[in-house]
């Protein structure tokens, strides 16, 4: 670790906007948040329903290979060939029970086994394929979610978890039980915390619709799990009601059996966000590409339960609602570019909504405060290895 | 009335035309106006990515009249105002087309779709694939899109999308 500084204010509302836009800063990141203590979501297992299916996910550079074996069971690769390193597959996703190198030709099984590579005999003396295996990080499961972390010392993924748990697994629709509608993927010209900061926290003015559709948000909660500051929304689900500007109302019409589950967002330190709204559910697996870029693949899902004219409604809603180009949502990722550049001047970003002390942190907060980014922050700054100021 | 082959290329030519024109001058009225009058009329653009893997999931999914009546009520009067702007220029070329039936034709283009956000002034490229074309001949063999498919080989957008593809 290096050290590096950065003057953190006294007050926990305030957020040095330096450390959005500085390359010093960005580096260490990597080092001690995408390869340090911290379990990172990567795929869902639906996104491998058969045998042999793989996705391919690069987490902050690391190329990863996630796989279905013959047998069924998921497995996490680092998508390196174990002799010289070459990138083993180059498909984001595909259906391969063996994946061979094309460099020298090793080959290896769903399984992550070498069983093949030519001329052996003129290698190392005593060379043996079973010391060759595709290596792997840690990785576990939750209701589906597949999680790899790339430190040995980080906790177990529950403990990680903590009290996110339950509303993950509701987001999840309660068994994680998904089948993949597919994906948008976009890349934001913005540093991953502004993305995470304004992805998720919902801005109300700034959405136009909620008005024009005569839709009031739900009334709801929002707190914090675990000292890494991982945000948990939960609210009973509002539909909208009386006349509408839209002409096609069921891109906001709710069909879900239980209007109780109502909407669920959870945003895990530090850069997954995901969400389940109306009947969308969308996982978004985001990765920083550099200090100014964040690629986000919001990956779309219907439940297998769903009879085929739930999978067409979740998937008409899917594609025009959230994400980049959503009805209720496009705006959000026009701001984060904007935060991006506003970033570039000097001084603090301050959290005001929700905010009654700035001396303390919180862990319950309204729907709609700002202030449930703050612990999260506080753990940032404290991973980072930044003094607060006393004064 | 019977068109001879190259009349009929130059017509469809020029609803490809006519839509680029509505896309990069930002007519989402005029836009809604190249497809037909009709029910099914539909737009969707999604990445090849997706409809290689048989992902029906779109940027876009607007599978019927009222929906891209809609897609201009997002653009006019929803968004207004919240989002940073972008001008666009769509280059497309017909690549094939083929009539199906008495009113019915297909046809495919290429096309690239450059970006220049207001602010940066910086061009970049916004995507690139193709269009594949349900288009609809009226009995005074005016040419509207029945629907189109705008399939893009870019599966990783380099921002959001206000305007259609
Ligand atoms: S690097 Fe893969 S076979 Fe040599
Ligand atoms: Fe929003």
């Amino acid at each position: 670790m290096t050290e590096i500084n950065l003057s953190w204010p006294k007050n926990y509302n305030e957020v040095p906007k330096e450390a959005f836009v500085r390359k010093d800063i960005y580096a260490e990141e990597v080092k001690r948040i995408f390869h340090g203590t911290e379990w990172h979501p990567v795929a869902h297992e639906s996104e491998l329903p058969n045998p042999g299916d793989f996705k391919t996910f690069r987490l902050a550079g690391v190329p990863l290979l996630i796989g279905r074996d013959v047998e069924g069971v998921v497995r996490v690769f680092y998508n390196a060939c174990s002799h010289r390193g070459n990138q083993l597959e180059t498909a984001i996703m595909g259906n391969k029970t063996e994946f061979e190198c094309p460099y020298h030709r090793w080959l290896f099984d769903s399984k992550g086994d070498l069983v093949g590579c030519p001329n052996p005999r003129e290698f190392l003396p005593g060379f043996n394929k079973a010391d060759y295996p595709l290596a792997q990080p840690r990785f576990d499961i939750y209701f589906g979610l597949i999680f790899v972390t790339l430190s040995a010392e980080t906790e177990p993924l529950l403990e990680y978890l903590g009290d996110s748990q339950n509303c993950l697994r509701e987001l999840l629709a309660g068994d994680g039980r998904l089948k993949l509608l597919g994906y948008q993927k976009v890349r934001y010209d913005t540093n991953w915390k502004s993305y995470t900061d304004n992805d998720g926290y919902h801005a109300p003015l700034l959405h136009q619709a909620f008005k024009m559709l005569n839709w009031q948000g739900g009334k709801g909660r929002q707190y914090t799990a675990t000292h890494r500051g991982h945000i948990c929304f939960e609210s009973a689900l509002s539909v909208a009601t009386g006349p509408s500007v839209l002409k096609d109302k069921s891109l906001i019409e709710f069909k879900g059996q239980d209007p109780a589950v109502g909407s669920r967002i959870v945003s895990l330190f530090p850069t997954f966000v995901s969400t389940k709204h109306l009947d969308v559910i969308n996982l978004r697996f985001a990765t920083p590409i550099d200090a100014e870029t964040v690629e986000v693949h919001y990956a779309y899902f219907a439940h297998q339960d769903d009879d085929e004219d739930m999978v067409r409604h979740r998937l008409r809603q899917s594609s025009n609602l959230l994400g980049p180009c959503g009805l209720i949502s496009m705006e959000d990722a026009s701001v984060f570019h904007r935060i991006h550049i506003g970033n570039h001047t000097p001084g603090s970003a301050i959290f005001q909504k929700g905010v009654h002390d700035p001396l303390k942190l919180e862990s319950e907060f309204l729907q709609n405060d700002e202030s449930g980014n703050l612990p999260r922050w506080e753990y940032y700054r404290s991973v980072m290895g930044f003094e607060r100021a006393t004064v | 009335m019977m068109q001879t082959d190259t009349s009929l290329e130059a017509a469809l030519n020029a609803l490809l035309l006519a839509d680029a024109h509505a896309l990069d001058s930002k007519d989402m009225p005029g836009w809604l106006g190249n497809y037909a009058d009709e029910e099914a009329a539909a737009y969707y653009c999604r990445s090849a990515e997706n409809s290689e893997h048989g992902l029906a999931l779109g940027f876009m999914y607007d599978d019927c009249r009222a929906r891209l009546e809609d897609r201009v009520t997002f653009v006019n009067d929803i968004w207004a105002g919240t989002f940073q702007d972008y001008r666009t220029r769509h280059f497309v070329q017909l690549t094939s087309f083929d009539r199906v039936d008495a009113t019915t034709l297909e046809m495919r283009s290429n096309f690239s779709v450059f970006m220049t956000p207001k602010d940066s002034g910086i061009t970049q490229v916004l995507a690139a694939g193709q269009y594949l074309d349900t288009v609809r001949q009226d009995k005074n063999g005016e040419l509207k899109l029945l629907s189109r498919r705008a399939e893009l080989d870019t599966s990783v957008l380099p921002r959001y999308l206000v305007y259609p593809i």
